[in-house]
């Protein structure tokens, strides 16, 4: 019973993103009104109040997983990290997962390494709900992630080219 | 997201805090420079609507307003002061709106908490509503008061000093003696008794720091009548904050004997206590705290209805519990640490100067409290201008030189320089600051990304500064400089002067600043890679970079050269593990190895057999990680069996990693760390490889990787110790574990205490001189061998230190005293309750991890 912590005065970054909700938001077609009462549902919120994994994008194909662990472990010790891989080539592909011990210690790193730099690029963090097999390929058709596909900016980080515009991202988290 | 945490580079948003109140009441509410959106949100086509300035035509429901008028209080242009009656007024007009009133009192205590700086404008706020309707401000006392006697309760020592300090914002407004009948009491009662009880008492301490961090602000509203009570409370706390403690020479941040006396150990409560003495001596003018008009109100609505004289409260009543419960945190005394404290500029108030406490425990409890949102504490902490009284602080961004130069900025404060001296005071806390030091790091990183300008060139000064006296830093704390120096870098593209340090390259490895060098590329390198940092760095910095270490080289295979002992079965094995041969094969492979090196009269011939099975399985796990784990999943049974036959052949494991990996330090320590996991080494097989095998005549002591290999080996042994003293002390904990428990932290308690004597004996060897080499090794300069008296001094002040602060938290008497406050709280939990529906246990959960 901590006293006074029942409502926050600035939003917390330890929130899942509006992943999952967001879909479902945007087909309904509203938005709730007010974001601090929004709640993911009850579904995802139930997954992911234990969560110890987190979804990891926006990598560079060439960072290695010693550096994930280097930069991942200031948070806390890690017990597995998957590279998310070209389905076809097996090459990283930009993400991965990254699963800690503790659900306090993906809260931190949502919290302090969320948003910062990785091998030079602007890492994202999301809770995710657990690895499991087959998680780890991309879902776009050349074998990557989707976002690679049709991105129109150059990105040396991430292949080159990507074809066309797609405002859907990271669809392979939806791959169980 | 209630704040405005945009890129703060508008050139009119760098100053607001000195040019508020020019603009014109007509505009003020509709001004839209209080945005309120934060960068993480959505974006701006699909900002939600709540938070945003009203629009035109569209009139802001009561509630929202009353939120947005709260949280973003003295954040604007806008005079405080009209903001706090402003919002007062509108409180009072919309009082009956349920929703709206539970609104303001829901925020209030989460805003006292969440953010500390705004604590005296929230109160002025109940001030200013006691002239208009004194309902907001006996309601904003009593909901105060009872969130504080919660915090109170649980032992939440921070929380219950800053709900205390909007009381004590409110003195004015009390009976008798207010806030400080209630000090007198907290300090003659439960102070007193603490103190008495126990020597070395540290709850007493922490609240005679919040006695003393309470004064000013009960004082700057309360007036000069109660000067002389002030200087009473004052003249009994002297003895309690001039009192050391044994651990605290310990937890100094440079080594105490250092003849420079700026570097000499401060405590918080010393300085702070010394601190007020001076004020008091100086008329307490607590200049930096903002003050208010106390007529605003009554003046203008003077021919209205108002009661002629507004009502005055009793002060709460608070009951201390008995035992105090000391919270879930331990708790230890608190040095005092900053950059830029009585240096010739004077950028922060001198260490003699009350501000200098007032700031500083504002700016880490901002810090502290807002963890869970680095973009806000980083807005907040940039606008800390706003928060204080108008000549507190220079022209925001002012560079170094004009600010020191410009006599306008005589007695006023550089804010960027407070900012990063309060974030270094925590990253720089012993034991051990409140969140993960990552956070620090990321703070960091924020502030310079929403004001670069202003904050890099007093960071570029704090890391000079630093560095400068590294050599005399605590080891701990230098290698939280060096990892917080080295992930700082991977954010801003490894951007750093080297030519500065060029100097110290021609010195010895042995020496700190030229070993800081060393050990800062290594970790840039581990976040990066050789290639980049390369890039990085001058010339004569490349032989620390070698090309060799770059991408695509894997480390050498000794048994490749068939002048390596063994090379052939060597070869051989290497061919059978890649292929995932069965067993057998691999067993008479190392049985061969086991014939020859009995032939050759090798006494244990399971060391080079181990050490031809661990290299060929670093070997074909050098691509990445998961490949080596996966290794270690096939070899795992062996391994143990290995370490579990011979002492030479299990210590044998971890000199073939670090070996094969001596190019890559980092991943050789991090690959000990995983065999820890897996149980196929003890964590005193490491220590005793390292500063036993290992130790030589103490030269690798200078070396980043081997103090990070032993402290993180150690701190693997105390956290799973706390974890069981924690399960011990969980509420409610089965009578038939309770035994399995005890024995479990008993072992786990000796084990530790061996591990801590180890380590501190060998340490003392190096000091002292006695280990082999140190004296006789003809190679070794005086000038190094001193070099290595020094590091072993400063390795043997951490693990003490170390050693101390486990015997505080897991240690018999303090498990003890906290099982006794556990079955007060059962008792109290088991007795019904006043209202009859009472079960409602003050939970302290017991964990005793923050």
């Amino acid at each position: 019973m901590p006293p006074v912590r029942s409502i926050s005065t600035v939003d917390r970054l330890d929130k899942p993103s509006s992943y999952a909700s967001s879909k479902k938001r945007r087909r309904r077609g509203d938005r709730d009104r007010d974001d601090d009462r929004r709640e993911p549902s009850p579904d995802s919120e139930e997954k992911l109040k234990d969560a110890t994994t987190l979804y990891v994008g926006n990598l560079s194909f060439y960072t290695t997983e010693e550096q994930i662990h280097e930069l991942f472990s200031k948070c806390g010790e890690i017990k597995r990290l998957v590279m998310g891989l070209d389905r076809f080539q097996k090459t990283p592909c930009g993400f991965c997962f990254v699963e800690y011990y503790t659900h306090q210690d993906a809260l931190d790193c949502m919290k302090y390494i969320g948003g910062t730099k990785l091998d030079e690029r602007i890492i994202r963090t999301d809770l995710d709900e657990g690895f499991a097999e087959g998680r780890q390929y991309g879902r776009g058709k050349s074998g990557g992630q989707v976002r690679d596909e049709y991105r129109t900016e150059y990105d040396p980080g991430r292949g080159g080219y990507g074809r066309a515009i797609n405002d859907d991202y990271y669809d392979e988290r939806d791959y169980h | 997201m209630d704040t405005d945490v945009k890129q703060e580079d508008r050139e009119d948003g760098r100053d607001r805090g000195r040019n508020r109140g020019g603009n014109s009441r007509k505009r003020r509410y509709e001004a839209d420079d209080d945005d309120n959106q934060g960068r993480r949100g959505p974006p701006p086509t699909q900002r939600r609507r709540n938070d945003e300035p009203p629009r035109r035509r569209y009139e802001e429901p009561p509630v929202s307003k009353i939120r947005r008028l709260l949280l973003n209080i003295a954040s604007s242009t806008n005079l405080p002061q009209d903001e706090a009656t402003y919002l007062a007024q509108y409180l009072s007009e919309h009082y009956d709106d349920e929703d709206a009133r539970a609104q303001f009192f829901n925020l209030l205590p989460s805003l006292l908490i969440e953010q500390p700086f705004k604590i005296p404008f929230a109160a002025a706020v109940a001030f200013y509503a006691n002239d208009v309707k004194p309902d907001i401000t006996a309601e904003a006392i009593k909901c105060v008061g009872a969130h504080a006697q919660d915090a109170l309760n649980t032992g939440e020592w921070r929380e219950f000093k800053l709900l205390l300090r909007f009381l004590a914002c409110l003195q004015s407004l009390y009976q008798d003696d207010g806030i400080f009948g209630f000090l007198r009491q907290l300090f003659e009662e439960t102070v007193v008794d603490l103190q008495s009880a126990k020597e070395n008492d540290v709850i007493g301490i922490e609240l005679v720091k919040i006695i003393l961090l309470t004064i000013p602000y009960a004082l700057v509203s309360g007036g000069s009548r109660f000067h002389g009570q002030a200087k009473d409370l004052l003249g009994n706390t002297q003895i309690v904050a001039e009192n050391m403690v044994p651990i605290e020479g310990l937890i100094a941040t440079y080594a105490t004997d250092s003849e420079d006396k700026s570097f000499a150990y401060h405590s918080v409560i010393g300085l702070l206590q010394q601190q007020l003495m001076n004020e008091a001596n100086a008329g307490w003018r607590f200049a930096c705290i903002p003050r208010f008009d106390a007529n605003v109100l009554k003046n203008v609505n003077d021919e209205e209805s108002l009661p002629n004289a507004p009502p005055t409260y009793t002060f709460p009543t608070f009951v201390v519990p008995s035992p105090v419960n000391p919270g879930a945190k331990p708790i230890f005394p608190e040095a005092f640490f900053s950059l830029f404290a009585d240096t010739e500029s004077e950028t922060v108030p001198r260490k003699a100067d009350i501000a200098c406490s007032l700031l500083r425990d504002a700016i880490v409890d901002t810090i502290d409290q807002l963890d869970f949102n680095r973009e806000a504490a980083a807005k907040f902490l940039i606008d800390i201008d706003c928060y204080w009284s108008l000549e507190t602080f220079a022209k925001r961004s002012i560079a170094f030189d004009k600010f020191r130069d410009d006599p306008v900025n005589k007695g006023l404060f550089k804010s960027e320089d407070m900012i990063v001296d309060g974030i270094f005071s925590l990253l720089f806390k012993l034991p051990n600051p409140d969140h993960k030091l990552v956070y620090y790091h990321s703070l960091i990183t924020q502030c310079c990304k929403q004001a670069p300008a202003a904050i890099a060139p007093s960071l570029g000064r704090a890391i000079r500064f630093i560095y400068k006296h590294i050599d005399i830093m605590d080891l701990e704390l230098a290698n939280r400089f060096l990892d917080w120096f080295s992930h700082h870098l991977s954010n801003f593209e490894f951007r750093w002067r080297w030519t500065e340090w060029t100097e110290y390259l021609s010195m010895s490895d042995l020496e700190p600043h030229k070993a800081f060098i060393l050990s800062a590329l290594d970790k840039e390198i581990r976040l990066s890679f050789a290639k980049r940092i390369r890039s990085t760095v001058p010339n004569d910095y490349h032989y620390i970079v070698p090309e060799s270490l770059e991408e695509g080289n894997d480390p050498e295979f000794k048994y490749a050269d068939s002048s390596t002992p063994f090379a052939a079965e060597g070869q051989t094995l290497l061919t059978q593990f890649r292929k995932k041969a069965p067993d057998e094969e691999i067993q008479a492979t190392i049985d061969k190895i086991h014939g020859q090196a009995a032939e050759q009269g090798i006494a244990d011939v399971l060391v080079p057999s181990t050490d031809v099975f661990m290299t060929v399985i670093c070997r074909v796990g050098s691509k990445s990680l998961s490949h080596f784990l996966s290794c270690i999943e096939r070899g795992k049974n062996r391994l143990i069996s290995i370490a579990q036959s011979s002492d030479a052949a299990r210590r044998q494991i971890l000199t073939s990693v670090v070996e094969y990996w001596k190019d890559h330090p980092g991943t050789g320590v991090n690959i000990v760390n995983k065999l820890l996991n897996y149980g196929i080494l003890g964590p005193m097989t490491v220590i005793q490889w390292v500063l036993g095998d290992q130790l030589g005549n103490g030269t690798i002591l200078a070396k980043g990787w081997v103090y990070e290999m032993v402290a993180t080996t150690v701190v693997k042994v105390t956290k799973r110790n706390r974890q069981i003293a924690s399960t011990r002390l969980q509420k409610g904990l089965p009578q038939d574990q309770v035994k399995t428990v005890d024995t479990a932290l008993a072992e786990g308690r000796d084990s530790a205490r061996e591990m801590f004597k180890y380590i501190n004996d060998a340490l003392a060897g190096v000091t002292q001189g006695a280990v082999d080499g140190l004296q006789t090794d003809p190679t070794l300069s005086q000038e190094d061998g001193e070099l290595i008296r020094a590091w072993g001094k400063r390795w043997q002040t951490v693990f003490l230190r170390m050693a101390q602060v486990e015997e505080s938290v897991i240690g018999v008497d303090a498990v003890e005293t906290r099982l006794k406050i556990l079955a007060v709280e059962d008792e109290v939990a088991s007795q019904p309750k006043h209202d009859g529906n009472g079960v409602e246990a003050v939970a302290n959960g017991g964990a005793i991890m923050a």
